[in-house]
């Protein structure tokens, strides 16, 4: 790692623009591709006009799939930083995310029990929601590095194989340890997000006219705060990243560990502090998705944590631009799949299958292009 | 003399870098021969190329006289071609006997049924190879009893023989040996040239070596060719060699016996 | 038997010789009159099971083992089932998932494929017979939930016998349709894939309940016919005689009981004869080399697709006709036996016993299933049963009663899975009976030219312990 004058402004503009660029990309070409389905589906229904339908819902559509990607990307950053330095696929860091959500939902749960929640107006509610986030990120980063000292570490330089067996274990290991907790405690182990603030409103941004019927095109405060956050953590994750000295040394390690020791590097305490930085973007990406689907449990992690790595495949796993592209790509086709598989199927199929589907990818994307939508081409070592 | 292997303008690239460069090379049957060249010229690349591990980019390789451009390395060792490997590539955790009859595998006619089934066919099969790998052991100088210990147990010089064992078992006609005496000791090596010697004379097979070791290389080869930075600079007999002057630029321009690199 | 007199510790010396085989077959006995005076004890069914490991290791010639195994399993067990037919079930238990886990131990621990969906094979042979074996024929153009009944099945229930093996066949064939994709891919990422394989079929069987109902959805398929049972095994006098002898009304259903019983210990039995087999033939050291090393391994001749093919294949084979014998024993399948969690049950068994250890794997197989089905559950229903009494939890000072049922420790199986795969692979990797011991003991004996006679009877352990 050569020393290089780094511009902050710079590395602050440039990912931002990569996001817009991903965003607007993937809505557009997977929007393009859902409209012409409608127009050649169109004659086969009667009963509904396709189009219009699939105009009506497209908007939120869109909104769902960029917030969902948002919280893919921040979650597959876990996936391709470990990846990055260690190579190796960190199974249980969807359980940082559900520990990460518990954390901030029990926070609130305590703050409403106090009738704190009540009377927030949005800028305290945002205070706290902001809080929640923190201390999601301060539990899954320490639960990560613990993990990483105890379970990982004493396997490094095994056979492939056996570190993932145990990630395999931790995984369900913390999955059953929060239920117990729970249960423990609370009799029951799921837990439900507070509602408060004024979240739920929306913001009109503009009406169109739909054969005479107005439609509103809004978009809820939640959404555009979700989106806040994930381009906050992506900002400051590409600044870190790219433009401190903590970075560089991530990234010396991720090249070349022998070497980066040789330069008088301490590669444990970087591959800690890799765990520790990905575990809490985990960590914060729980308590979003708690915020967006409302309810969390010990399993919660486990689905959006294989899709997130699905998502830091697709997008070159090991790179940090890829795995935001990666996470909008699968955040819209999930979306999309969800909101149009059941109507252009006629209801044959619902949006059950959008599971499928992103395993599907995940498969393809496996075989055909394992280096993922950015990675260049490698040849395989003999 | 009739041709065994013939390379024609072969080139294998590595995304910008180019290991091996239109290299021409022609083995006569029966014959001993030897690459050469300094660390990282391309000799074991062109090997993997041969043996199809790589594809290459470029040109025509022909084995006894058919093209195996592109044919599966399996395919390629089942026509009779079979090598060793730079950095000793055993089966670790199993015995030296089934490291051998892993060998045998394109020379043994059970299958899975007969196994399954315990057919005659298959006992006798199975005991063939068997007997036939213990003669192979013998064979390369290795003693009875250590059919049994696992590969990784063996001291190094062993395991290059039980290597050489293995790819016999295949009944190669050409026999391709990558740097099959590195690391071994001066009494070590005199034995292992002895072998690489009665492979041709009692047993006709071809044999092609990769070797840094000149004295190995000048007394048993018939003829060299010299690779550098990919390309073949230099071939002949080993006194037209020596005298060459590209070779000795290129052996002298750089620290010609370094270690030895791994093999990628 | 000097090979194996060296390689066990000194606590088992005292089992060598014919003293030796005297304190095994004592130590049997004893184990089955525990059971006879309490058949329903957890503890008799440990020392049981103990027992059976216990014959596995000691010093002795594989026939003795045989012999002693043999009485465990195929007289104790069965006379003791009469009495509670809940030990014929675990039995039967350990057995499919004895067959499972060595069907997954070619895959992973033979040619090194790490298959994390192996599962849904399981389900394809299930829902195979569930299918053929059930009305859901008639209910194809159906709406799920809707429970018209009909007076006839579109199979009679003898067709089982040839759904065992078409569910070996459909499970093999999904096998290689599935490896077919895969078979470029590197370790972990074969792993991901396969788990993403394992998580569409469960998907599927949740959701093809239309457009055509296949599965009937969450609900699952029943009732699913079991195989006829020979009428002499069903006569009013041979029943009347069991009844007697167990002290209990014994009926048809009874009789299902050993019926699965004895027909899972014979697919088992020749699971692990085929398993054992392969692995020491030309096939099982090609699976081997390339786990070792693939790329030596072509070098030398051995064709990696149609080897790894085959390794998902007969992985995939053997749980198939597992499949459709599960499916008879329960008359009921539901996706929700076809988990993931389910798939890493059996990986935990894989590893615990053994990577690639054919007794190590059965071993493993019986100490799983036992902490599922027995040990956990009978923790519950301690609990359960605390919970009804006035009783205060110890130390804590609170009332059994107010413990939330949510802690019953039966819930917890992912933390006893997670637990022991962190463990193994920290501490023991190559599992309680490491493969390699194990391959060159066979070594040994074989150098000692026992006669092939012999070489059978050694198998037995293996089938013991089973149970
Ligand atoms: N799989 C590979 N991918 C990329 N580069 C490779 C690969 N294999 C070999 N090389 C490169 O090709 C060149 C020739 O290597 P090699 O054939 O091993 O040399 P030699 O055997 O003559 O020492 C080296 O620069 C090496 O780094
Ligand atoms: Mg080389």
């Amino acid at each position: 790692m050569h020393l290089r004058r780094v511009n902050p402004f710079k590395e602050i503009l440039r990912p931002l623009g990569q996001l817009l660029i991903f965003i607007a990309g993937s809505a557009v070409v997977i929007s393009a591709i859902t409209l012409l389905l409608a127009v050649l589906l169109r004659p086969t229904r009667i009963d509904i006009d396709i189009l219009q339908t699939t105009l009506v819902l497209l908007p939120q559509v869109l909104i769902d799939g960029i917030t969902l990607g948002f919280m893919y990307a921040i979650i597959a950053m876990g996936y391709t930083m470990v990846y990055g330095v260690l190579e190796f696929i960190n199974f249980a860091h969807g359980e940082f995310v559900m520990f990460g959500a518990f954390a901030g939902v029990e926070l609130l749960i305590w703050l409403n029990a106090q009738g704190m929640l009540k009377t927030a107006e949005l800028g305290l509610a945002l205070v706290w929601i902001t809080l929640a986030v923190l201390l999601g990120m301060v539990v899954a980063g320490s639960l990560a590095v613990t993990t990483e000292r105890l379970a990982y570490r004493p396997l490094r330089g095994a056979p492939r194989l056996v570190p993932l067996i145990a990630a395999i274990g931790v995984s369900f290991l913390l999955q059953d340890t929060m239920r117990f907790l729970q249960s423990a405690i609370n009799g029951d182990f799921y837990r439900t997000f507070p509602e408060f603030g004024p979240f739920a409103q929306r913001l009109t941004l503009f009406t169109v006219d739909m054969n005479g019927r107005p439609i509103d095109v809004a978009i809820q405060y939640k959404a555009i705060m979700l989106i806040a956050f994930g381009v906050v953590m992506l900002v400051a994750l590409n600044y870190l990243v790219n433009a401190t000295r903590l970075g560089k040394a991530i990234r010396s390690v991720a090249q070349d560990q022998k070497t980066a020791a040789l330069m008088g590097i301490d590669v444990n305490r970087i591959i800690a502090l890799t765990f520790l930085i990905g575990g809490a973007l985990g960590g914060a990406a729980g308590v979003l998705w708690a915020f967006r689907f409302t309810r969390v449990d010990p399993y919660m992690g486990f689905i959006p944590g294989l899709k997130a790595f699905t998502a830091a495949v697709l997008g070159g796993i090991g790179s940090i631009v890829g795995a935001m592209l990666g996470g909008m790509v699968l955040g819209l086709l999930e979306s999309f799949s969800a909101a149009y598989f059941s109507i252009f199927s006629r209801g044959a199929f619902g949006a059950e299958y959008k599971d499928i589907f992103a395993f599907g990818i995940l498969i393809l994307v496996l075989i055909f292009r394992p280096q993922g939508l950015l990675g260049g081409k490698t040849t395989q070592k003999a | 003399m009739s041709v065994i292997l013939e390379l024609t303008k072969v080139t294998k690239r590595f995304g910008g870098l180019v290991a091996v460069n239109a290299v021409d090379l022609r083995i006569e049957t029966g014959s001993i021969s030897s690459v050469i060249g300094p660390n990282g010229a391309g000799k074991t690349t062109i090997f993997n190329t041969i043996t199809g591990i790589y594809k290459p980019e470029e040109g025509d390789i022909r084995f006894d006289g058919q093209t195996i451009v592109g044919m599966r390395p399996d395919r390629i060792t089942a026509q009779g071609m079979c090598r060793t490997f730079q950095n000793i590539r055993l089966f670790h955790n199993m015995t030296v006997l089934e490291n051998i009859l892993v060998g045998a595998h394109t020379r043994t006619p059970s299958t899975a049924w007969g196994a399954v089934l315990r057919t005659r066919h298959f006992k006798q099969a199975e005991e063939e190879a068997r007997q036939e790998a213990q003669r192979l052991l013998l064979y390369v100088g290795l003693p009875r009893g250590l059919g049994d210990q696992l590969a990784r147990n063996l001291p190094y010089g062993q395991q290059r023989r039980v290597e050489i064992a293995r790819a016999l078992a295949s009944k190669p006609k050409l026999i391709l040996l990558d740097e099959p005496t590195a690391g071994m000791n001066p009494q070590e090596t005199e034995s292992a040239t002895r072998l690489f010697r009665k492979l041709r004379d009692d047993l006709g097979i071809t044999v092609v070596l990769i070797e840094h070791d000149m004295k190995v290389v000048m007394g048993i080869s018939e003829r060299i060719s010299v690779i550098d930075y990919g390309q073949k600079i230099a071939e002949g007999t080993p006194a037209e060699v020596r005298k060459d002057q590209r070779v000795i630029e290129a052996y002298l321009g750089r620290h010609a016996e370094s270690t030895t690199i791994s093999m990628h | 038997m000097s090979a194996q007199a060296t390689s066990t510790n000194r606590f088992l010396q005292i089992f060598s010789g014919p003293f030796g085989a005297l304190l095994a077959l004592l130590y049997a006995v004893g184990v089955t009159y525990v059971l006879t005076l309490d058949p329903r004890s957890l503890l008799g069914r440990l020392l049981l099971f103990s027992a059976l490991a216990l014959i596995y290791f000691i010093p002795q010639r594989p026939a003795v083992k045989f012999l002693l195994g043999a009485m465990l399993v195929l007289m104790v067990v069965p006379a003791i089932g009469l009495r509670n037919p809940f030990l014929l079930e675990i039995g039967f238990q350990v057995a499919v998932f004895a067959t499972l886990a060595l069907g997954l131990n070619v895959v992973v621990g033979f040619a090194g494929l790490l298959d994390l969906g192996y599962i849904a094979f399981f389900a394809v042979g299930a829902y195979l017979w569930a299918f053929f074996g059930s009305q859901q024929i008639w209910h194809v153009d159906e709406p799920p939930g809707t429970f018209t009944v009909y007076a006839t099945f579109p199979f009679a229930a003898w067709w089982f016998w040839l759904f065992i093996p078409l569910g070996i066949l459909a499970a093999a064939g999904m096998g290689i349709i599935l490896g077919f994709p895969v078979l470029r891919l590197r370790g972990d990422y074969l792993a991901i894939v396969t788990l993403g394989f394992g998580e569409v079929i469960r998907v599927l069987a949740n959701n093809l309940d239309k457009p055509i109902n296949l599965t009937n959805g969450p609900q699952g398929i029943t009732p699913i016919q079991r195989p006829p049972l020979p009428e002499f095994l069903t006569s009013p006098e041979l029943l009347a005689t069991l009844s007697r002898w167990a002290g209990r009304p014994i009926n048809a259903n009874d009789v299902y009981g050993f019926f699965f019983y004895f027909l899972g210990l014979l697919i088992l039995g020749f699971t692990i004869i085929i398993a054992r087999r392969l692995d020491r033939s030309k096939l099982g050291r090609s699976w081997t080399a390339i786990r070792e090393d693939d790329v030596a391994a072509v070098a030398m001749g051995v064709p990696l697709r149609r080897t790894k093919l085959t390794a998902f294949a007969i992985g995939a084979a053997f749980s198939g006709a597992m499949g459709v014998l599960y499916a008879a024993n329960r008359t009921f399948v539901s996706p929700e036996t076809f988990s993931l969690t389910a798939s890493i049950s059996i990986l935990v068994m894989v590893i615990l016993g053994g990577l690639g250890s054919i007794p190590g794997v059965v071993m493993g197989a019986a100490v799983v299933t036992l902490l599922n089905i027995d040990i956990l559950q009978s923790l519950s229903l301690q609990l359960s049963s605390l919970r009804q009494g006035p009783d205060l939890i110890p130390l804590l000072g609170i009332p059994w009663k107010e413990l939330p049922t949510q802690l019953d420790p039966a819930r917890y199986q992912r933390f006893f899975f997670g637990l022991l795969l962190i463990l193994m692979m920290i501490f023991r990797p190559e599992g309680m009976v490491p493969a390699e011991r194990a391959r060159l003991e066979l070594h040994e004996e074989e150098g000692e030219a026992i006669p092939d006679a012999e070489l059978e009877g050694d198998l037995a352990p293996d089938e013991k312990l089973a149970d």
